[in-house]
């Protein structure tokens, strides 16, 4: 589903922000990408959403190859992708429902179809009763819970979590895991960087650690 | 406006007073231009006859002179109405005249010419032609006048450019950095538009549309507080200080420049935008 050869990434001269990356990542596989801070995490994590692009080497997305995509075909590759990160990024002037909505009206779904998976997915996440609430209303949690919605309401064929559960308490942070749990249970293929060692040992999955840019660490329990 | 109405109105605000300042200048220009129009009427090119020729010959004469392209128009001025126009000149003192021979003052030709054409070269070009044809012992027209006419307009119509250019410009900067901010604080929701894989249109669109529809609005408020501050006060100042000059009435912004304010707003709205979306959307 996904594959790296030899990917670097440079953001300036002095150094890479990543080097020489390789990996293959299955179907429906579970990932961890761990690391310290400045290890490279966020940087792998944009450059499979296409947010940048790779100084060297190649990606693989389901068979297409992002350094080879035009422009214009990003948002297409983006619409089989659901992306969450340690600050949500909601819309805060739109209710949890056209949030939520909001990747489905991108697609150019119809009304009803579109009310019909929103209002199942939140109710997936919990949330079926804060519809009309905007995002500051709801605490930290239930923010994070929409923002996971939001990329699961797509049934996305991967889904890339940064720090996903950053900002969390411990109790929350197991509701989110189950969520993505769920959806790699569904099919869909999770890659999750996190430096929360709790976290992985609590769930046990394929980890992959960066460390100054260098894959140093692939190991499956 | 519903997400952010004090930035919305801000842009709008901003359309409308760059374009109120815009129109102002318009209304200037327009009733300065009246005047000179209605100063350049005065341009004509008297030619006097040596002896008046016979009825054939003048109408030929004067059918010569309406061929030249820059003439608008040519007058037969007989000894008689000469002295009939010197006389009412005169007024009062036309008993000044009593005891001398009707025909003192020569006959002539008094040339006007086309519009665009009144200049001291489309004058000269005139004379010259008309020269040619040797029946003529004199020419008058106005040489000193009209090269104060001259260099008067072309002042305005520099003046007018270079102004104009600079409010325009102005108001071009001041608007799209104003929707650059309404564009800005909606930053958070155009990266989330793009990464739930909105294509560039789908993203810019409804920005365009906003940005066009906030110059409309702004072009529409700028034609009426032109229009009431026109009538309160631009009118008032524009009449003492141009009616003098000779021209009929103050004249308003006409049908089009009113739909060129509001087109000017659309452009104004829509491009400001569009400069503000290349910034923040890059897919």
């Amino acid at each position: 589903m996904v594959q790296l050869f030899n990917v670097c990434k440079a953001y300036t001269r002095d150094g890479n922000a990543l080097e020489d990356i390789n990996l293959k990542i299955p179907k429906g596989d579970f990932v961890y990408i761990t690391g310290p801070s400045g290890a490279g995490k966020s940087t792998l994590l944009k450059l499979l959403f296409a947010a940048e692009k790779p100084s060297r080497g190649q990606i693989l997305i389901n068979g297409q190859n992002l350094t080879r995509m035009r422009s214009s075909r990003i948002p297409f590759l983006r619409r089989q992708l659901g992306v969450v990160f340690q600050d949500f990024k909601l819309i805060e002037s739109r209710t949890i429902f056209e949030n939520v909505s909001f990747p489905l009206e991108v697609q150019g779904k119809k009304r009803y179809e579109i009310s019909k998976k929103v209002y199942q997915m939140l109710k997936s996440v919990g949330l079926e009763h804060k519809l009309t609430k905007r995002p500051l209303e709801l605490s930290g949690g239930e923010q994070q819970r929409v923002a996971i919605a939001r990329s699961l309401v797509v049934e996305p064929l991967v889904l890339l979590a940064d720090e996903p559960t950053g900002n969390l308490d411990p109790e929350v942070t197991l509701d989110i895991m189950e969520l993505f749990k769920s959806a790699n249970a569904r099919g869909t293929t999770v890659l999750l960087a996190t430096h929360d060692r709790d976290m992985i040992h609590r769930f046990p999955r394929r980890q992959i650690g960066l460390e100054a840019g260098r894959l140093v660490e692939d190991r499956t329990p | 406006m519903r997400q952010s109405p004090f930035l919305c109105t801000a842009a709008i605000g901003t359309v409308t007073v760059a374009l109120c300042i815009l129109a102002f200048f318009a209304i200037v220009v327009l009733n300065v231009q009246q005047l000179t129009q209605n100063w350049s009427r005065e341009v004509q090119v008297v030619a006097y006859l040596d002896e008046v020729p016979a009825k054939n010959r003048l109408e030929m004469l004067i059918k010569d002179a309406q061929m030249i392209d820059t003439v608008e128009g040519v007058e037969f001025i007989s000894r008689q109405q000469a002295l009939d126009g010197f006389r009412s000149r005169l007024g009062d003192d036309a008993t000044l005249l009593e005891g001398l021979e009707s025909d003192f003052l020569p006959a002539s030709l008094r040339i006007s010419l086309k519009e665009g054409s009144r200049n001291r070269v489309s004058v000269e070009k005139v004379v010259s032609q008309l020269k040619s044809k040797k029946l003529f012992s004199d020419f008058r027209y106005g040489q000193d006048w009209l090269d104060r006419f001259d260099s008067f307009v072309s002042l305005i119509k520099l003046s007018s450019a270079i102004l104009g250019g600079f409010l325009l410009f102005a108001a071009l900067f001041i608007v799209a950095n104003t929707i650059k901010l309404t564009v800005y604080a909606r930053r958070d929701e155009l990266e989330i538009m793009s990464l739930v894989g909105g294509t560039s249109l789908f993203i810019k669109t409804p920005f365009l549309i906003e940005g066009a529809l906030q110059g409309a609005v702004g072009g529409g408020f700028s034609l009426g507080f032109s229009y009431i501050l026109f009538e309160f006060f631009l009118h008032q100042g524009l009449s003492s200080l141009l009616l003098s000059g000779g021209i009929d009435n103050i004249i308003f912004l006409p049908t089009h420049f009113q739909l060129m304010i509001i087109a000017g707003g659309i452009f104004l709205g829509f491009f400001g935008s569009l400069l503000s979306l290349r910034k923040f959307v890059r897919i």
